[in-house]
C-alpha cells in the first residue's frame, strides 16, 4: 500500500534492533502477552507495511489500535525509537485504507461538526474576560462543575483567566490516524484560538497545544505551584501519574509538592512517576476496545489497593473516569474499596 | 499447514492460545536478528501435558516446532525457516520452588530472568547469569543459547548453574535430566547438553538453577585508556592475577561514542574504558580487590579511575552497559546496529589484539564496527553499524563478518561466546568446528530423528546466512 505516512519513519523504524525491551511493562503486552501486542510488533507491523510484505487487514490495523500510546516503550527503549510517531503514523496510513473504527469516524465528525468530541452544540466554555488565557478542552467542558472549581482555585490563588470559545485542540485527529484533516482543522483552531500561550486543565490538551499548534501551554498546576498555601488535610493517599503527564511532559515533582503542602501523604504506587503504568484510557481504546481499556484500569486499581491508601488521586479527567469505573469493578469483584479523585478536587477541599 | 492441524492445536491449548492471523505470524516470523521467515502457526502452551500433545501430533506429522521466549536471540534462533510451529513459552512462567537452604530453585521456562531476580531477593538470593536483556529474557532462552552476562567472569554462564532439566522430547515424552546437587557424576551430563542446544533437542519446561547469595558489599570503578592495547593487557593481567572480580567490561571508542549520544552517560572521549565491578560479604576483601585492580590499570597506562560504592551512581554505570547494544543504533545518520558477528570469545591475553583487528576490518569493508564486552570472560561483542537498506552494505558486511571470524579463529578463539549460533553464524561455526560437526547431527538425529525441532540451525543451517532466509529489513539495490 501506499504508506506515505510511515515512509518518513523508515530510518527510525530501522534503528529498532528488535530487542524486546519494550516489552515490559508494556499494558497491553501485560493484559494480552502476544509478542504482537508489544511496540516491538507494532513496528514490525508498521515496517511491514512500508516494505510491502504486508498488506492491510482488519487484524493488522486492530493490533496498530490497540495501544494506548502510552509511552512506556519509548522510556524503556534504548535505541531511543520514536514508537507513538510511527504507530500514529501507520494508523494514519490504515485510516487512509479505510480502517478506521465506526467509533473513531464518529469522534472525529463529532469534532469537524461541533468543534468537541461529543457532537453536542450545548457544550460552551464558561466565556469570561480575564488576564491569561485558558483552554479547558473538550473533557473538562463536559464537566462544568469541575471547570468552575479550577476557575474559582485561580481567582483564589489571585490568576484571572480568560475564558474565550474554543474548539477541541484536535489531538483525537493525530492520534487516530486523521492526520490529513487535522491539517485542515489546523487553521480553524487557531482562527479562534488565536493565543500564544495557555493555561490548561487537561494534560494531553498541554502536551497537543504545544507539539500540534507551537502555543507555550502550561498546565494549571505548574501554575499554581508557586501559589498554594499549607493546608492541613491530613489525608494518606496514592497518586497516579498520567502518562501524557509524567512521560510526555515530565511533570512529576509538582503535583506531588502540591499535595504535600496541603497536607496530603503520598504513598507510592510500584510503578509511579516516569515508571508509571497507564489507566488504560489512551490512545483511543477506551472507545474502541473498552474490554482491553477496563482490564488495564483494573490492573492499575490493584496497584493502588496494594499501597494501602483509600485514596488515588490523579491529574487528568480521562484517567479519572476510567480508574473510577475500575474502582467500581474491583468492589464488585474483590470486595475492595478505593476512591478516585481528581486532583481539583483535593485543592479545592484543602484551601476551603 | 491445513486448517484441520490448527483446530487440533486449538483443541489442546484452547483457541485463544493459538494464532494464524497475518498479524501474529509476520511478528514472530523475526527476532533480534537480521533473518525473517514466517511460521505457519504460533502456539502458547501453559502447561507440561499441552507441549507433551503438541510435540506427540507434530512428530507424527513432521512439522517443525520451534520454542521461543522473548525472542531476543541475536542469530536468527527462533527464525522458523522450514516454517511450521512457534511455540511461545511465556505463558509456563511460575516460579515453583526457592529453596534457598538448598542454593535452588525451581521454575517454568517462562520466568523472565528479573522477575526471578526479584522473587529471590526477599531470600538473600540472586540468579547470576544476568544477561543485559535481564529484564525481558526467559530461563528457556537462556538455557536454549547458554546466555551469560556481565557477571559470567564470577559466576559463569548459564551451563554452570543448570542443575536440572525437565524437557519434552521431539516425541513427546518428558524426561528428567541432572539433579538437584551441584555434583552430579551419575551418567551423561545431559542437562548441559540441552544447555546451548538452541531448541533443536527438545523443549525445556521446568529447570532447576542454582543461586547465589547476594553479596553483601560491591564496589565499581571506571578507568580510562588512550590506547586500546592498554586495556587489553590490563584485563588480562587482572583475570591472571587471582583476584575474581565480578564484572570486567571493555567500551571502545565507537561504544562510548554511542551511549554518550543516546544515553547521555558522559563517558570520556578516549580509545578505550574498562568498567570493573568487585562483590563479596567482606568489605575489606572487596576493597582489597578493588585497589589491585586500580593499581593494575595505573601500571597499564589507566586513568581518571574513579571509584564508587554508591548504589545510585553503580545502577547508572551498569544500565548504561545494560543499553549498549541498541544505543549503538543512534551511533550516526543511517547507520544502525545489526546482529552481526556479535560476540566471539578470545583467549584473554588476545583481546586487544583482536579488538584492534576489527576496527581494521570494519575500515577495509566501509562499515563501522563496535567492539565492547564482557572481556574478563575474553567476551567481545562487536556489532556492524551499517546502512541495512543498501544491497552493497550486506555485500559488505558478509566480508567483515567472515573476515572478523577468520580471525578469530586465528588466534583459538570461538565463534560464540554466550549468544549462540543459529542462522548468522552457523558458516563460521561449522569451519571452525569442522571435526565435531557430525557428532552434532548423530545426537541430533537420535533424539530428533522426524528433524522436526528448530530443524536447520546451528551445524544444519545454510552456509550462506545472508540467503539463509529474507533479511527483515527493507533492502533495495544500489551503493
Ligand atoms: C539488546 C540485547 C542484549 C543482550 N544481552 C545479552 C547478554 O548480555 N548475554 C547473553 O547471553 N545474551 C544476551 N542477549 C541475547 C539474548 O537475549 C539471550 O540469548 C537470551 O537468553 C534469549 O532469551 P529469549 O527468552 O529471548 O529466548 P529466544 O530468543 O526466544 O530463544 C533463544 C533460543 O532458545 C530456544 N528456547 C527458548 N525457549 C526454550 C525452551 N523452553 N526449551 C528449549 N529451547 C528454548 C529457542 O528455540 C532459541 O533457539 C542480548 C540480546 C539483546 C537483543
Ligand atoms: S522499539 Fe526499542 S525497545 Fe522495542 S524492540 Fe525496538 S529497539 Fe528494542
Ligand atoms: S505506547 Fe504503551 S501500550 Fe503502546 S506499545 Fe508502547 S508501552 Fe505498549
Amino acid at each position: 500500500m501506499d504508506a506515505k505516512n510511515l515512509k518518513k519513519f523508515e530510518k527510525e523504524m530501522n534503528t529498532c534492533i528488535r530487542c524486546a525491551y519494550c516489552f515490559e511493562e508494556c499494558p497491553v503486552i501485560e493484559q494480552k502477552g502476544w509478542d504482537t501486542d508489544g511496540a516491538r510488533g507494532k513496528v514490525a507491523l508498521s515496517y511491514g507495511l512500508l516494505s510491502g510484505d504486508l498488506e492491510p487487514t482488519q487484524s493488522i490495523a486492530d493490533k496498530l489500535f490497540q495501544c494506548t500510546l502510552c509511552r512506556n516503550c519509548e522510556s524503556k527503549c534504548p535505541s531511543g525509537v520514536e514508537v507513538c510517531d510511527i504507530i500514529t503514523s501507520a494508523r494514519a496510513d490504515l485510516v487512509e485504507k479505510g480502517y478506521a473504527s465506526d467509533i473513531h469516524n464518529t469522534v472525529i465528525k463529532n469534532i469537524k461538526e461541533t468543534g468537541n468530541i461529543y457532537g453536542d452544540t450545548e457544550v460552551m466554555a464558561p466565556l469570561q474576560e480575564g488576564e491569561v488565557p485558558l483552554f479547558v478542552g473538550c473533557q473538562y467542558l463536559s464537566r462544568p462543575n469541575k471547570t468552575k472549581k479550577y476557575i474559582k482555585i485561580l481567582e483564589k490563588l489571585g490568576i484571572n483567566v480568560k475564558v474565550g470559545r474554543e474548539i477541541c485542540c484536535g489531538f483525537p485527529m493525530e492520534v487516530l490516524g486523521f492526520k490529513e484533516d487535522f491539517e485542515e482543522y489546523k487553521s480553524r483552531f487557531t482562527e479562534l484560538y488565536p493565543h500564544q500561550t495557555a493555561i490548561t486543565f487537561c494534560p494531553t490538551c498541554t502536551v497537543f497545544l504545544k507539539e500540534g499548534h507551537e502555543i507555550d501551554a502550561k498546565h494549571v498546576l505548574q501554575v499554581i505551584l508557586e501559589k498554594i498555601p499549607e493546608g492541613n488535610l491530613g489525608m494518606k493517599a496514592t497518586f497516579h501519574d498520567p502518562c501524557d503527564f509524567s512521560r510526555t511532559l515530565k511533570i512529576i515533582d509538582e503535583p506531588r509538592q502540591i499535595l504535600k503542602k496541603l497536607g496530603v501523604e503520598i504513598v507510592e504506587m510500584k510503578n509511579n512517576k516516569g515508571n508509571s503504568s497507564c489507566c488504560g484510557g489512551g490512545g483511543g481504546i477506551l472507545m474502541s476496545d473498552s474490554k482491553l481499556s477496563d482490564d488495564i484500569a483494573l490492573a492499575r486499581i490493584r496497584q493502588a489497593i496494594d499501597t494501602g491508601a483509600d485514596t488515588l488521586i490523579t491529574t487528568c479527567p480521562t484517567c479519572e473516569t476510567v480508574l473510577k469505573k475500575a474502582a467500581t469493578q474491583i468492589k464488585e469483584l474483590e470486595g475492595k474499596d478505593i476512591v478516585v479523585r481528581n486532583i481539583e478536587d483535593i485543592i479545592w477541599k484543602g484551601l476551603a | 499447514m491445513v486448517e484441520l492441524d490448527i483446530e487440533k492445536l486449538r483443541e489442546i491449548v484452547g483457541k485463544d492460545n493459538v494464532s494464524d492471523d497475518i498479524a501474529d505470524l509476520y511478528v514472530y516470523s523475526s527476532d533480534a536478528s537480521v533473518h525473517q521467515a514466517m511460521p505457519s502457526v504460533v502456539v502458547r502452551p501453559g502447561k507440561t501435558e499441552e507441549v507433551q500433545e503438541i510435540l506427540r501430533y507434530a512428530n507424527q506429522n513432521k512439522i517443525p516446532v520451534i520454542p521461543r521466549g522473548a525472542g531476543s536471540g541475536m542469530s536468527g534462533h527462533t527464525v522458523p525457516i522450514d516454517g511450521g510451529i512457534v511455540l511461545d513459552m511465556k505463558r509456563m512462567s511460575r516460579i515453583l520452588e526457592i529453596r534457598p537452604e538448598d542454593l535452588l530453585c525451581k521454575v517454568e521456562p517462562g520466568v523472565i530472568n528479573d522477575e526471578l531476580n526479584r522473587a529471590l531477593k526477599p531470600h538473600g538470593f540472586f540468579f547470576a547469569p544476568m544477561p543485559s536483556s535481564g529484564m525481558i529474557c526467559t530461563i528457556g532462552g537462556m538455557i536454549g543459547t547458554n546466555a551469560s552476562g556481565n557477571r559470567a567472569v564470577k559466576y559463569g554462564a548459564t551451563r554452570d548453574v543448570v542443575l536440572g532439566l525437565k524437557v519434552v522430547l521431539a516425541n513427546g515424552d518428558l524426561v528428567t535430566l541432572g539433579t538437584n546437587t551441584k555434583t552430579d557424576a551419575s551418567g551423561y551430563q545431559l542437562a548441559r547438553l540441552i544447555v546451548g542446544s538452541e531448541g533443536t533437542l527438545g523443549i525445556v519446561v521446568e529447570a532447576t538453577l542454582l543461586i547465589s547469595p547476594l553479596p553483601k558489599f560491591k564496589a565499581m570503578a571506571i578507568a580510562n585508556f588512550d590506547k586500546l592495547e592498554d586495556a587489553g593487557n590490563a584485563i588480562s593481567k587482572v583475570m591472571s592475577s587471582g583476584i575474581t572480580p565480578s564484572m570486567v567490561e571493555l567500551m571502545d571508542n565507537v561504544a562510548i561514542t554511542a551511549v554518550n549520544k543516546a544515553l547521555g552517560l558522559g563517558l570520556p572521549d578516549v580509545s578505550a574504558i574498562i568498567i570493573f565491578e568487585c562483590n563479596g560479604m567482606v568489605k575489606e576483601a572487596v576493597d582489597y580487590e578493588m585497589n589491585a585492580i586500580t593499581k593494575i590499570c595505573e601500571e597499564h597506562n589507566g586513568s581518571g579511575i574513579k571509584m564508587t560504592d554508591d548504589p545510585k551512581e553503580m545502577a547508572r554505570i551498569y544500565e548504561g552497559r545494560k543499553n549498549l547494544f541498541p544505543s549503538l543504533s543512534r551511533f550516526g545518520d543511517g547507520l544502525v546496529s545489526t546482529s552481526l558477528a556479535d560476540d566471539m570469545a578470545v583467549p584473554v591475553s588476545k583481546i586487544a589484539v583482536a579488538v584492534h583487528e576489527i576496527h581494521e576490518i570494519a575500515k577495509r569493508n566501509n562499515v563501522v564496527m563496535s567492539a565492547y564486552g564482557h572481556c574478563g570472560s575474553g567476551l567481545i561483542h562487536t556489532k556492524i553499524l551499517m546502512d541495512p537498506t543498501k544491497e552493497s552494505q550486506w555485500e559488505d558486511a558478509k566480508k567483515a563478518v567472515a573476515e572478523t571470524y577468520e580471525f578469530v579463529r586465528s588466534i583459538g578463539g570461538t565463534t560464540s561466546g554466550e549468544h549462540g549460533i543459529a542462522l548468522s553464524k552457523a558458516p563460521a561455526m561449522k569451519i571452525e568446528r569442522k571435526d565435531s560437526l557430525e557428532m552434532m547431527r548423530t545426537i541430533k538425529r537420535a533424539l530428533d530423528p522426524n528433524n522436526i525441532l528448530n530443524p536447520h540451525k546451528m551445524m544444519d543451517a545454510p552456509d550462506d546466512w545472508t540467503t539463509a532466509t529474507k533479511l527483515r529489513y527493507n533492502v533495495r539495490g544500489g551503493q
